[in-house]
Order: C-alpha cells, then sequence, then structure tokens
C-alpha cells in the first residue's frame, strides 16, 4: 500500500511541479475573467457615453419624444443612461448638416464632442417604421437593439394616437409581455431561471468534457513516458502492474482534482465578489449565478471521480500499447470519440431531458458520466435512475480497470510495433 | 545458509514465434557472485524476469529467499538493474533515487536519507538537487546502480550492469558489486563479456538458445573444458602456424586472435609435439603456456562460433 502511495505522490508531485501545469493553473482562470468581464467592461464603457445626434427633418414632436426615450434607455443595472441625446431640428439644409456630423463620427481620435452615431428621421417615419442610424458602432446588435427598443413603443404610440385614440388608452395598451420562466424542482421554487438551467447544464456539460479528455490523455501520455524511459521496468519489479496503473491514474486524477479545484474556486470568487455571472464566457446580461443544489454538486463530483476513472483506464492502457506522441494519438482516437460523442449528446437531451434516447445513454457507462449530470441539472431526476446510472458506471469501470490492467501488464514490457486488435485479444486472454 | 538464495525449477517461456528459454533450472547458493552467461538474445533477460516474476514462466517455478512466491512480495531483499535502464529525466536526482527506495518498501525519510548517502558514495552528491536530464550517462548509471543497492538488499539481480560503462566508471562498478559481494551478500548478474565473468564470478551459467549449456563453480567449469589448452604467441610466419593448428589429431579448438591463440588439444595428446612442430616452422614463439581453458574458449566451444560475441573470431574448419 505504502509502495502506491508513493507512486500516488510522485506522479502527483512531479506533475504540480512542471512549467505547463503551473501556467495552465494561472492563465486559465485569467482568461475566464478575461472573457467573462471583458467584453462586458468593453461594453459598458461604449455605452456609458455613446452619444447620438437625432437629425429631426419630422416638423412635429416625433423627434423630441424618441430623442426624450432615447435619452431614458438605461444601461445595465444601474442608473446610468446608455445614450447622451442632441435632438436637432432641421430643415432642407439636413444634407450638409448631416455631412458635417459624419465627418465627425468614427474617427481614431474623435474629440470628446463628436457623436458615435446619428439618427435620422423624416417625415415618413412614422408611417413607414423606417428610420436610418449612421454610425461608428452598428456592428453591436445590443446596441441596434437598444435603439429600435426605444423607438419602436413611441412611433406606436404616435400612430396611434393620430388615429384619435385616447393616450391612456394608447398606454395601457402599450404594456408589453414580459415572460418570466423560473424552475421548479421537487416541488420548490428555485428561483433559477429557464435560461440559468440551460447554462448550467451546458457548463457541467464542457467541464465533464474537457476534465475528461484533458486528464484522460495526461494519464496516456504518463504511461507512455514511464515505457519509454524505461524506468516501468524497475517499478514492475517491485510492485505489481495493477498497483502501478492505479497509481498513475489516482496520481493525475489527484492533480487534475486541484487545478479544476483552483480553476473553479476562483471562478466562483470572482463572479461572486463582482456579482457578475459566471466565468464560462457567460452572456454579458445581468443574470445571477444559477442556484446549484448539494445534490447537484455531488453527482458532479462522483461522476467526474467515477468517469475520470472509467476513461483513464482506457488511456493508460493506449499508453501501454504505444512508443510514440503520434501513435498513442491515433490509438486513442475511437475513445475520444466517446468523450466527444457524450458531450454532443446534451445536446439532445436539453429539449427533453427525460426522452427514453436519455434514460438509455445514462446507463451505458460510455455517457454516463457526461450525460446523468446535464440530465439533473436540467430537470428532477428519480433516485432509482441516478443510483442505477452510478451503478452501470461502476460495473463499466470493473470491466475497463480489469481489461485495462490485462493490457498494460504486457503492455509496458512491450517495445517495437503497435500491437494489432489480435495481439491486443492475445495479450488480454493470456495469464 | 545451506538453502538457496534463488532456485528456477524447469522454467519456460515461450512467445508468439519463439520459445525464449527452455527449461532451464539453476541455483544460486547464498553469498559469492553467480554469472548468467549467453550471447545476444540467448534468454538471459527473460530468465532474469521470471526470476523476479516480472513476467510468469509458462512453465516451471521459481523460488526467491527459500519462499515460493514473486519477486515482487520480496522485493525489500532484492536489489535489481534492468538491462534497459531509465530514470525520470525531469525528476530530481535525489527525488529521484528516493522514490526508487520507496518503491522497494523503505519508508519516506529513511528513503531520502540512503539516497543522500549513495549520492556521496557515488561521488554525485553536488548533484543530488539537479535534474537527471542533467547528468552524463555515466553519472545517471550510477545512480541507477546506487538506485538498486541503496536498500542493502540480500540478493541483488543485475542485468547486464556493465554495459555501456566507459573504463573508469565500469572499474567503479566493479568495486561496487565486488564490495557487496564480500559483505556476505549474493549477487547475480548477465553477460555476455566473458572477461567480465572471469574475473568476477564463483559460480557460472551459461545458455543459449534458452537452453543451460555449462552449469557450475569457476573451478568446476574450467576442469570440465578438460582438455589441455596452450596459450600462443608468435611474432613471423602466422600463416604456418595456423597450417599446424589445423591439424586435427592434435588441436581440437582454436580461438584465434591473430598474433596469440588459445588452443585445446585433442584429449591425450602431448603439448609437447605441439611446440616441436611450432618450433620447426619457425614461428618466432615468444609464448607458449599450458593453461587453463579461459572462460572464453569454453564459451565459444560449448555456445558455437555463430553466437561467438564482443571480439570477432575465426575457427579453423
Amino acid at each position: 500500500m505504502n509502495k502506491i502511495i508513493a507512486v500516488i505522490r510522485r506522479e502527483f508531485i512531479e506533475r504540480v511541479r512542471t512549467k505547463a501545469f503551473i501556467i495552465g493553473t494561472v492563465l486559465v482562470p485569467v482568461l475566464w475573467i478575461g472573457f467573462g468581464l471583458l467584453p462586458r467592461l468593453l461594453l459598458e464603457r461604449e455605452t456609458g457615453a455613446q452619444r447620438l445626434v437625432v437629425l429631426d427633418r419630422t416638423q412635429s414632436d416625433v423627434g423630441a419624444r424618441i430623442a426624450a426615450a432615447l435619452e431614458a434607455v438605461k444601461a445595465g443595472e444601474g442608473d446610468a443612461t446608455q445614450f447622451a441625446v442632441e435632438h436637432m431640428a432641421v430643415g432642407s439644409d439636413w444634407e450638409s448638416v448631416r455631412d458635417s456630423l459624419v465627418r465627425l463620427t468614427g474617427l481614431s481620435e474623435a474629440p470628446p464632442s463628436a457623436p458615435h452615431g446619428i439618427l435620422i428621421l423624416d417625415e415618413f417615419s412614422v408611417d413607414s417604421g423606417r428610420a436610418s442610424y449612421l454610425g461608428s458602432n452598428v456592428a453591436s446588435p445590443r446596441l441596434t437593439n437598444a435603439i429600435e427598443h426605444a423607438i419602436e413603443p413611441v412611433l406606436l404610440a404616435i400612430r396611434l394616437e393620430r388615429k384619435q385614440l385616447d393616450s391612456s388608452v394608447v398606454a395601457a395598451a402599450m404594456i408589453r409581455l414580459s415572460l418570466q420562466t423560473t424552475r421548479v424542482t421537487e416541488g420548490h421554487v428555485t428561483g433559477q431561471s429557464g435560461e440559468q438551467t440551460f447554462f448550467l447544464a451546458y457548463f457541467i456539460d464542457m467541464l465533464m468534457y474537457f476534465a475528461l479528455l484533458f486528464y484522460g490523455i495526461q494519464v496516456s501520455s504518463a504511461v507512455m513516458e514511464e515505457k519509454t524511459n524505461r524506468i516501468v521496468e524497475i517499478l514492475v519489479s517491485s510492485l505489481r502492474p495493477f498497483e502501478l496503473l492505479m497509481g498513475k491514474v489516482i496520481g493525475v486524477g489527484a492533480a487534475g482534482l486541484m487545478q479544476m479545484g483552483i480553476w473553479l474556486g476562483t471562478g466562483l470568487f470572482v463572479s461572486t465578489i463582482l456579482s457578475r455571472p459566471g466565468p464560462a464566457g457567460a452572456a454579458p446580461t445581468g443574470f445571477q449565478l444559477p442556484e446549484v443544489s448539494l445534490a447537484l454538486v455531488a453527482i458532479i463530483l462522483i461522476c467526474f471521480l467515477l468517469g475520470f476513472f472509467f476513461y483513464a483506464s482506457l488511456y493508460a492502457a493506449i499508453g501501454s500499447m504505444c512508443n510514440t506522441q503520434q501513435e498513442a494519438q491515433q490509438t486513442a482516437t475511437p475513445v475520444t470519440m466517446l468523450v466527444v460523442a457524450g458531450m454532443i449528446l446534451m445536446f439532445g437531451l436539453v429539449n427533453d431531458p427525460n426522452s427514453t434516447l436519455a434514460r438509455v445513454v445514462t446507463f451505458i457507462p460510455f455517457f454516463t458520466a457526461l450525460v446523468l449530470p446535464v440530465r439533473y441539472a436540467l430537470t428532477p431526476l428519480p433516485l432509482p435512475e441516478v443510483l442505477g446510472g452510478i451503478l452501470a458506471l461502476l460495473l463499466g469501470i470493473l470491466g475497463v480497470v480489469w481489461l485495462a490492467g490485462r493490457i498494460y501488464r504486457v503492455g509496458i514490457l512491450s517495445y517495437g510495433k503497435k500491437p494489432s486488435l489480435r495481439e491486443l485479444w492475445r495479450w488480454v486472454r493470456t495469464d | 545458509m545451506t538453502t538457496p538464495v534463488v532456485v528456477a525449477d524447469h522454467i519456460t517461456k515461450r512467445y508468439a514465434g519463439h520459445t525464449a528459454v527452455r527449461a532451464l533450472s539453476l541455483q544460486v547458493s547464498r553469498g559469492g557472485i553467480f554469472g548468467l552467461l549467453g550471447p545476444n538474445g540467448a534468454g538471459k533477460t527473460t530468465t532474469i524476469r521470471m526470476l523476479l516474476g516480472i513476467i510468469t514462466p509458462d512453465e516451471g517455478n521459481v523460488t526467491l529467499l527459500g519462499q515460493v512466491g514473486t519477486g515482487r512480495d520480496l522485493s525489500a531483499r532484492i536489489g535489481y538493474l534492468p538491462e534497459e535502464r531509465g530514470l525520470y529525466p525531469k525528476m530530481r536526482v535525489l527525488d529521484q533515487l528516493a522514490f526508487l527506495g520507496e518503491a522497494k518498501g523503505l519508508g519516506r525519510w529513511d528513503a531520502r536519507k540512503r539516497a543522500g548517502v549513495w549520492l556521496e558514495r557515488l561521488g554525485l552528491g553536488d548533484w543530488a538537487l539537479k535534474k537527471v536530464s542533467d547528468l552524463s550517462k555515466g553519472m545517471q548509471q550510477k545512480v541507477q546502480f546506487a538506485g538498486a543497492l541503496q536498500h542493502d538488499p540480500e540478493l541483488v539481480i543485475l542485468d547486464e550492469p556493465f554495459s555501456g560503462l566507459d573504463p573508469v566508471n565500469s572499474q567503479v562498478m566493479r568495486d561496487v558489486v565486488v564490495d557487496v559481494a564480500r559483505s556476505g551478500r549474493t549477487v547475480l548478474f548477465s553477460t555476455h563479456i566473458m572477461e567480465h565473468a572471469e574475473k568476477m564470478c564463483d559460480h557460472v551459467v551459461i545458455i543459449a538458445r534458452g537452453e543451460k549449456v555449462v552449469d557450475g563453480t569457476m573451478a568446476e567449469v574450467k576442469r570440465e573444458g578438460g582438455k589441455t589448452h596452450v596459450a600462443l604467441t608468435f611474432t613471423r610466419n602466422a600463416q604456418a602456424a595456423r597450417g599446424i593448428l589445423a591439424d586435427r589429431s592434435l588441436v581440437a579448438t582454436v580461438d584465434d586472435a591473430g598474433a596469440t591463440a588459445e588452443v585445446g588439444l585433442v584429449p591425450g595428446a602431448d603439448p609437447e609435439r605441439l611446440l616441436k612442430a611450432l618450433v620447426m616452422q619457425d614461428v618466432g614463439l615468444s609464448r607458449f603456456e599450458v593453461v587453463e581453458p579461459s572462460l572464453q574458449s569454453i564459451f565459444i566451444a560449448k555456445v558455437g562460433p555463430e553466437a561467438a560475441h564482443p571480439v570477432a573470431r575465426s575457427e579453423v574448419a
């Protein structure tokens, strides 16, 4: 037992000491923060000081009302307004005014008074619903949406008023629908929106996919490294190959778990501190972190550990058969494809997490680790189904570990050509 | 003291196309140096791996240190240096050595302490905190050597321990091996270089094509070489000398190294007849000595010239 612990400790310490590990551990949260927050910060900077000029050719109060509506648009949650609006009533000389404004727009070194965009309204805007916008920032769908959403009700109200409708009736008619979706689990309202549920499932799916693949491949190269270094022969003279295999898998797994712990920890920390959306590139709209139940966390952890054991054993067997990185990559392709397939299944589950397909794949050990947490995040699952999935995965692990152990035992001492399937079968069979 | 340290009883290992080791039996008694000799590909490494339980014999069984079981269960009492040697290149030397000790069952701190002592002993004290990849090849071999010996094993098994070492390092290692044997422990090592075996071993087994061809103490083996052996050095007329050595009524085997030769006489033949013939041919004889057969010549006689290794040799047909 002490020997296995020595193998695990060595694997863990040497792994954690490498530059790749340290850089990866630090860099990923930095990137997450970057991807998660930077666009938001940039957008905010941009939206905080958007100067719009409303070129009003309507000769009526339409322009002024639209300018007022634009002025009232809020940027995000706070009190800050999104636009600083200048209303400019123009006559027949509007084209020269427009051109002089255009010349000030979109300069790389714009003076503080230069407009970001020019909205042109004419007398037909009310009836045709057409207006033109010239701006340096038309690529931002957020911006154009905001402008459209501000203008549209004003135009609608003006049209109705022109049909002699009472303005109070108009106001009452103009109230917009806003559908609030909230998830219910086990008869409890969770305070989690539909969007958040999807985000959570998506995030879990990606996390599992990445973790299984990334650390699985690390096991494969660790095994192959020991084999090509020829150190494995000294080790198998004092440890059973199976003990060595388990030591490697657990050592890499522990380093992986620590790394993910650091990533998720910093992610949660940053998002809590800033009470902003999670670090996984969540849309920069103001929504809260999804509510994650303890049961879900437990299922994620169990599925990661078991799924990792399952796939890492397969990857270890592959590493033991191969002598070069390229060979290992090629040989690993079928296994990698299984992980990818499990990840893609999620998109089929989102619409109906209780479909027959979803139920069936939960019990296929290749997919359980990826499917079960995603389904659990999407919809409440009956306990027997959760336990059944975990049991299936455990049985799968027994089979895979047995198979991997048999292959590994022979593979680590076989140099030269990669075994054919038939030879592999002989490795498995012989004692 | 009387129980043999290693007993192999008719062990056989077959691979896909061939039999690597066939019904091999050997006994290593406690203390001293045991040589497992054979040409390349004779099955030495396979035999050693079976002795250690790294691979399981298809037939037969192995008893180590008086107990049936695999070498793994007894690994704390056995030191092993494989033929294909390796270390983790990115690991620090001391950590590496300590890990090897732990793999042998030493406690963590004990392993570190011993590793430090051994590094000092082999003159690598200054390198303890360097990465293995910063070491020269000879230094790495010393580290591996220390790895096989640091836990004070009763039985040390070394597979081709001197291959790839320069003469200086080779001498250092030989001294260490002799020291280990002198302290009452048992050393088993394999080699295809007979000079090493001849100088060091008390007992040798020669295997060829997976089968044992010679087994005995060094003295027994030499005695069994049987024939009268004569060591010769001639300074001229080598051609004429070869004519005489080709005389099958007189000379049974020739190990011809050009200017020198070792010949085995036909049983009953008188060495003086050979001397007379050579003098008559005026070959400028500068050495004529009746000697014990060298291990090399026994090896070649038993194994056959096609397997003769490291020095190229011709035998008169």
